[in-house]
């Protein structure tokens, strides 16, 4: 069974003339250990797709089902629980609190309950070690490099151990190498461990490094497959 | 934890407002003990009487000082209903010369030796004899009086010398440390005419029950404490401290409100990803709520130590009327506690209200 299911689901923002229809009618599944770019232009709903999957935004219409359970349907309090424990994000910006040390970071999501801190403590110390980060686990978030700071994200991510990873960007502020690095490590740890990992993107490379890629346009998908046939099609067309 | 944390990490922009809420917090409480000090000095002598009511002459407004009793007043205000006893008071303003260039204001009461309102002493013995004075403690520190010394109390532009028996603890009236001598040594202080014109008493002192509103022919009766309320200036003194008090607090919960407004206006985007990733809005305000109690609890702290060493250094001289006790350090220490949480709320709404989707919008 798909971890994740998308069943016709559309969000619109405004009302009237100024209606927008950001996602029509998307329907999706996801398997444990994929990894999924999306891709397409600004606006074409695939950042409002992923937060709607994040239980960031409601959709208006449709069912997102996570293990089997509609998240559109949570309330607030509930909504929380599934972002902390069933979601890993990783965002383009700022991810980090400034003025806590990578690993104060990743033991930061201990301090929202709900699990052991023994266990979150080597649970940490083994993402830094998998991410090659344990030589700046003691520094100050603000001193660590893009590069660095992205891997601690991603570590975060996973602190809880979530089915779903959702990044966003996560190399915008990146150079093609450093980006590469840690696309490369967030894949290994998706398959590695098993998770369904879905990430926006508006760079070709980055999304090739992904199994499969979905390109959205106005709201629709326009084209969902595996890398591999993209680039023949590509490569057909060329 | 991650607000103390915070704390640690970011120490010059928290030290500050914690010594902003230092001093704050000092200044409420100077101003509080200034109003006890204050009330000390105006009249504690007189809400030190042990009785409950004051009778004073009708025509005095209650005033201590232009309130004048007969014989037939003080007779009269014996039998009145409630009235269980009664003793007549004198009240003068003593100038005495204790030394050489050296003299200061007296608030001079004269008792009946035993009766009720000669206060007991704490040194010495009570009054027995004409000529006899008991001596108020701050009178003893104000001029090095002790008991055994001779004391000159004017009469007219002499002075007539009596004899230090006994110290009392009794405190001020009208800002003077207090003497009390016999009513008949008072009458002879207060009024040089003919000793058949004197008046009896200035007030009397009343035990009973239900006294207060009382009144008769050139006499009426109110509680001590309505009668300390009425001593010149007291009530405008009040008045002023306690508005003095509320302007601290008010600029405390200020002061707080807006720093943390601040400081949460700048973690906003902060806030969003950590609501993002699965932080509860009520863990998010409770960590900020927590820094708030912090700050204000290590600041009133402060400014409670510095208020004692102020205390054991510049009021241990008598000239400032500043004085504490636990009580009051107790409701300010509070006051401004509770003023920090209270300007704080702001800044927990303005949590609350963070939609965690920022944190997919910033770039």
């Amino acid at each position: 069974m798909a971890i994740l299911s998308l069943r016709g689901v559309s969000k619109s923002f405004g009302e009237g003339p100024q209606r927008v229809d950001a996602v029509r009618d998307v329907s999706l599944d996801f398997e444990r250990g994929e990894m999924v770019s999306l891709v397409g232009p600004s606006g074409s709903g695939k950042s409002t797709l992923l937060a709607m999957v994040g239980g960031l935004l409601t959709p208006t219409s449709g069912e997102i089902l996570v293990d089997g359970v509609d998240i559109a349907r949570l309330g607030a309090r509930e909504r929380t629980r599934y972002r902390r424990d069933q979601v890993g994000f990783v965002f383009q910006g700022s991810n980090m609190v400034p003025f806590l040390t990578a690993r104060e970071n990743l033991l930061l999501v201990a301090g929202f309950g709900g699990m052991d801190k023994g266990a979150l403590r080597r649970r940490a110390d083994e993402l830094l070690e998998e991410l090659d980060l344990t030589h700046v686990a003691g520094h100050l978030a603000t001193r660590l490099s893009g590069g660095e700071r992205q891997r601690v994200a991603i570590a975060r991510a996973l602190m809880r151990d979530p089915a779903l990873i959702l990044v966003d960007e996560p190399t915008a502020s990146l150079n093609t190498e450093l980006g590469e690095r840690v696309v490369d490590a967030l894949a290994e740890e998706v398959r590695g461990r098993n998770k369904a990992c879905l990430m926006v993107t508006h760079d070709e490379r980055m999304a090739a490094r992904a199994g499969r890629l979905i390109e959205f346009r106005d709201g629709r998908i326009r084209h969902d497959g595996s890398v591999a046939s993209d680039e023949a099609a590509r490569s057909d067309r060329g | 934890m991650l607000a103390l944390i915070e704390m640690k990490r970011r120490k010059l922009q928290f030290a500050m407002v914690t010594g902003v809420v230092a001093l704050i917090s000092y200044l409420i409480i100077m101003v509080t003990g200034l109003g006890l000090g204050l009330n000390e000095r105006a009249g504690t002598g007189l809400l030190a009487l042990d009785g409950e009511y004051l009778a004073y002459a009708s025509n005095a407004n209650l005033s201590v000082i232009r309130s004048r009793l007969t014989d037939a007043h003080v007779a009269a205000i014996e039998d009145a209903p409630g009235v269980e006893r009664a003793t007549p008071v004198g009240y003068v303003a003593a100038v005495v010369e204790y030394g050489p260039e050296e003299s200061d204001t007296a608030a001079t009461l004269g008792v009946v030796p035993g009766s009720f309102a000669e206060p007991e002493v704490v040194d010495g013995r009570q009054l027995e004899a004409p000529d006899e004075v008991l001596i108020d403690r701050a009178w003893a520190r104000l001029a090095g009086t002790s008991i055994g010394d001779t004391l000159p109390l004017p009469v007219g532009f002499d002075s007539r010398d009596f004899t230090v028996v006994g110290v009392v603890d009794q405190g001020y009236v009208f800002f003077q440390p207090t003497v009390y001598v016999s009513l008949e040594d008072w009458q002879a202080l207060a009024y040089q005419g003919d000793p058949s014109q004197r008046p009896a008493a200035s007030i009397v002192l009343i035990q009973g029950e239900d006294v207060a509103g009382a009144s008769g022919d050139g006499w009426q009766v109110v509680t001590k404490q309505e009668g300390f309320e009425n001593i010149e200036g007291v009530q405008a003194q009040q008045s002023t401290v306690d508005a003095l008090r509320y302007m601290g607090l008010l600029i405390g919960t200020l002061v707080i409100g807006v720093f943390f407004y601040v400081i949460t206006l700048q973690k906003v985007s902060l806030l969003g990803i950590l609501k993002a990733i699965g932080a509860s809005g009520l863990f998010l305000a409770t960590q900020g709520m927590l820094q708030v109690f912090v700050v204000a609890v290590v600041g009133v702290l402060i400014s409670v130590g510095l208020a004692i060493v102020t205390e054991a250094t510049l009021l241990s001289s008598d000239t400032v009327p500043i004085m504490f006790n636990t009580n009051s350090l107790v409701t300010s220490s509070a006051s401004v506690v509770i003023g920090g949480l209270v300007g704080a709320a702001l800044s927990v709404r303005q949590v609350a209200a963070i939609d965690p989707i920022i944190a997919m919008q910033q770039q």
